[in-house]
């Protein structure tokens, strides 16, 4: 069996399924810990304009919103994104027309379930994000993700901090969102040095002094709060992490 | 800046509204301003009690000409006062804001001085939030009962939502409860507000919207006599007449000693039922009067949905590939979301029972009521679903640990507006 390992951009995924469609049975994997059978084969792709755009056009074809889609469930932070996103473009090209709201084919659901996890993470951190000031003022953001969402949040904070300066910065896959107070982008970034205005750790404690006060003590229902707000995303917000 | 102490104490008066929605509104942000509404709402964090933080509740002040026996903040009880100015609030919500700790501004107050000067205050309070420091966030401002209707309107014109509190669900019981709150002086200003709403709507009003989020209420459940039924006809008249957004229940929990409020509480259970038919009415297309007659309470063993079924057993099962939209959502266990992917999905092909649990539709209850392609799962007498469905809502019990026991909760009870 082939194992197709692309570098984990959608060009090379695209590039991949052209290669990967006349196989019977394969694998598209940007995982390069991939587990091998012994008769597995591994197939090293880089991106192909040739072969990304002819796939593009034949899923298009089919769907207009397909190539968005799978652009969007590639974000997932899933290890089976790929094959995930294979799948459903097989059945997309087998039946020819859009299949997104087919809800009871198994490649659909696994699917959309897959995009489900990455817009909910999303609207999840548009509320989790924690900005911090600096001294030059500047808002900084840093924060881990489970799924490469960073482009999709700028727009979001853009808008609503139109004349603010700040910075989202993705730790685990050392990328930045920079927005100048006209326009974002998006960039890698390593580690940052920032400097703290100095009101930051007043407004902090405000905050804490708020979350602890709003809260019903005699009605404690922990169970309920973490799975609203999953303790992996405690780390940075100030009225969780204790800092 | 505003200290530690004085933020504790204003909302301590604040956290026991219960309404935290800040969806509805989609505000757009000016040129140099902050912030804009997101129709869908946002929280932002969640306490350890399970409630989402989304607005920043506070309380103007908390020093009040009422003396009502119910309240925590009446004239007559000891506690500390403080009392904030608008550019406390406004520094604080801009701060908070910046740092994406919210999403917004929950302002209320108790009444000093008079009313009017009170509700000029939370105006003045907003006024400054959107012209000085061009906040283009959600602003829930409550109602001050009394206040001139002048300063009212010009207040809807800046925020998100209002919301003027019921209390109680009654004239009767507002008079003996809350005597200085009457009938018309909560529903005056909603008429008022309402016919502004739709005004804007009728003349296609795009820009400067009265309260784009609408209104909603609250009212205390338990402290006086009256029926679930009664409750519902309230609520779906509210509806109705008044256009509200959303009516809230918080259950009666004894704290203050009155010969004039029961001496126990209403139990949580009873306001989590009243919450699932007020959803019923508003999202699955029930009438009050298919979920509980006008004198009669909910059942507490059955959610409203199930206990409708089994009084019309006579309509079930439903085939899950041709029944209407309309019926599926009458089906037990079954809601929005879940009707939603049946109907889109049978579009394409017949579904079987292996196709629902795939698609994670829950069918511990919904089985004694469907049949697919035909065929029935569900136990056949009507005993033995009974029976069923009482151990399904087993589940339901687990959801409600979030509230302890009623007699250790604190106060429910909403005295500040």
């Amino acid at each position: 069996m082939k194992i197709f390992v692309t570098d984990g951009t959608a060009a090379a995924f695209f590039s991949a399924v052209f290669d990967a469609y006349r196989e019977k049975e394969c694998i598209i994997t940007s995982d390069s810990r991939v587990q091998l059978a012994f008769d597995s084969e591994i197939v090293r792709i880089t991106s192909n304009r040739e072969k990304n755009e002819r796939v593009q056009n034949a899923a298009s074809k089919c769907d207009r919103h397909a190539v968005d889609d799978v652009i969007l469930t590639l974000r997932s932070g899933d290890p089976s994104k790929e094959q995930t996103a294979f799948e459903y473009l097989k059945k997309l090209l087998e039946i020819k027309s859009p299949i997104s709201k087919m809800l009871s084919l198994p490649q659909v659901i696994e699917f959309n379930e897959t995009a489900r996890k990455v817009t909910g993470e999303v609207h999840m951190l548009k509320g989790l994000l924690r900005f911090m000031e600096s001294r030059e003022g500047v808002l900084y953001a840093p924060y881990s993700p489970d799924n490469d969402i960073t482009d999709l949040l700028m727009p979001h904070f853009a808008e609503r901090f139109k004349s603010e300066r700040f910075v989202i910065h993705d730790v685990k896959r050392k990328l930045a969102g920079m927005y100048d107070g006209h326009e974002w982008l998006t960039g890698y970034a390593g580690e940052a040095e920032v400097y703290l205005s100095e009101y930051e750790q007043a407004f902090k404690n405000l905050w804490k002094k708020y979350y602890n006060s709003v809260n019903i003590k005699e009605r404690p229902h922990i169970k309920q709060m973490k799975g609203y707000m999953p303790v992996r995303y405690w780390k940075f917000l100030p009225e969780k992490n204790g800092n | 800046m505003i200290d530690e102490d004085k933020l504790e104490i204003l909302v301590e008066g604040a956290k026991y509204d219960v309404s935290c929605s800040s969806s509805g509104s989609r505000r757009a942000n000016v040129k140099g301003g902050i912030g804009n509404g997101s129709g869908s709402g946002i929280c932002h964090s969640f306490t350890p009690d399970g409630r989402c933080i989304s607005l920043l509740k506070l309380l103007m002040s908390n020093e009040c000409i009422y003396d009502c026996e119910y309240c925590p903040n009446r004239r007559s009880a000891d506690v500390r006062r403080a009392r904030l100015t608008p550019d406390e609030v406004c520094e604080l919500v801009i701060n908070f804001y910046k740092r994406n700790y919210i999403e917004g501004l929950f302002l209320s107050s108790a009444v000093f001085d008079s009313p009017d000067k009170t509700m000029e205050l939370l105006y003045e309070t907003v006024l400054k939030l959107r012209k000085v420091y061009s906040f283009n966030g959600y602003i829930h401002l409550k109602g001050i009962p009394h206040a001139d209707s002048a300063i009212v309107m010009k207040a809807a014109r800046l925020a998100d939502r209002m919301s003027y509190n019921i209390e109680l669900p009654s004239e009767q019981s507002l008079k003996l409860l809350a005597p200085q709150k009457t009938k018309q002086s909560l529903l005056l200003p909603m008429k008022g507000l309402n016919e502004a709403i739709e005004y804007d709507k009728q003349n296609k009003v795009r820009h400067g919207k009265v309260l784009p989020a609408g209104q909603t209420t609250q009212m205390i459940i338990g402290a006086s006599p009256e029926s679930d039924g009664q409750i519902l006809r309230l609520t779906e008249a509210l509806y109705n007449n008044m256009k509200l957004k959303r009516v809230y229940y918080s259950s009666y929990v004894p704290v203050v000693q009155s010969n004039k409020l029961p001496t126990v509480g209403a139990g949580l259970l009873r306001e989590h039922r009243l919450y699932q038919a007020d959803w019923l009415i508003r999202f699955y297309g029930f009438n009050v009067s298919e979920i509980c007659e006008e004198g009669e309470n909910l059942s507490p063993e059955y959610d409203p949905k199930c206990a409708w079924a089994l009084r019309h057993m006579q309509l079930f099962p439903v085939e899950i590939n041709t029944a209407p939209l309309e019926m599926l959502l009458r089906v037990p266990g079954i809601g929005a979301k879940s009707a939603y992917r049946i109907t889109e999905a049978r579009r394409f092909c017949a579904l079987d029972f292996d196709n629902l649990a795939k698609m994670r539709i829950v069918l511990k209850r919904a089985k004694h009521f469907i049949t697919c392609k035909g065929k029935f799962y569900g136990s056949d007498s009507y005993s033995q679903i009974k029976c069923a469905l009482l151990l399904a809502s087993g589940g339901a019990n687990e959801q409600l640990s979030m509230f302890s026991e009623t007699s250790t909760a604190v106060s429910a009870l909403t005295g500040e507006l």
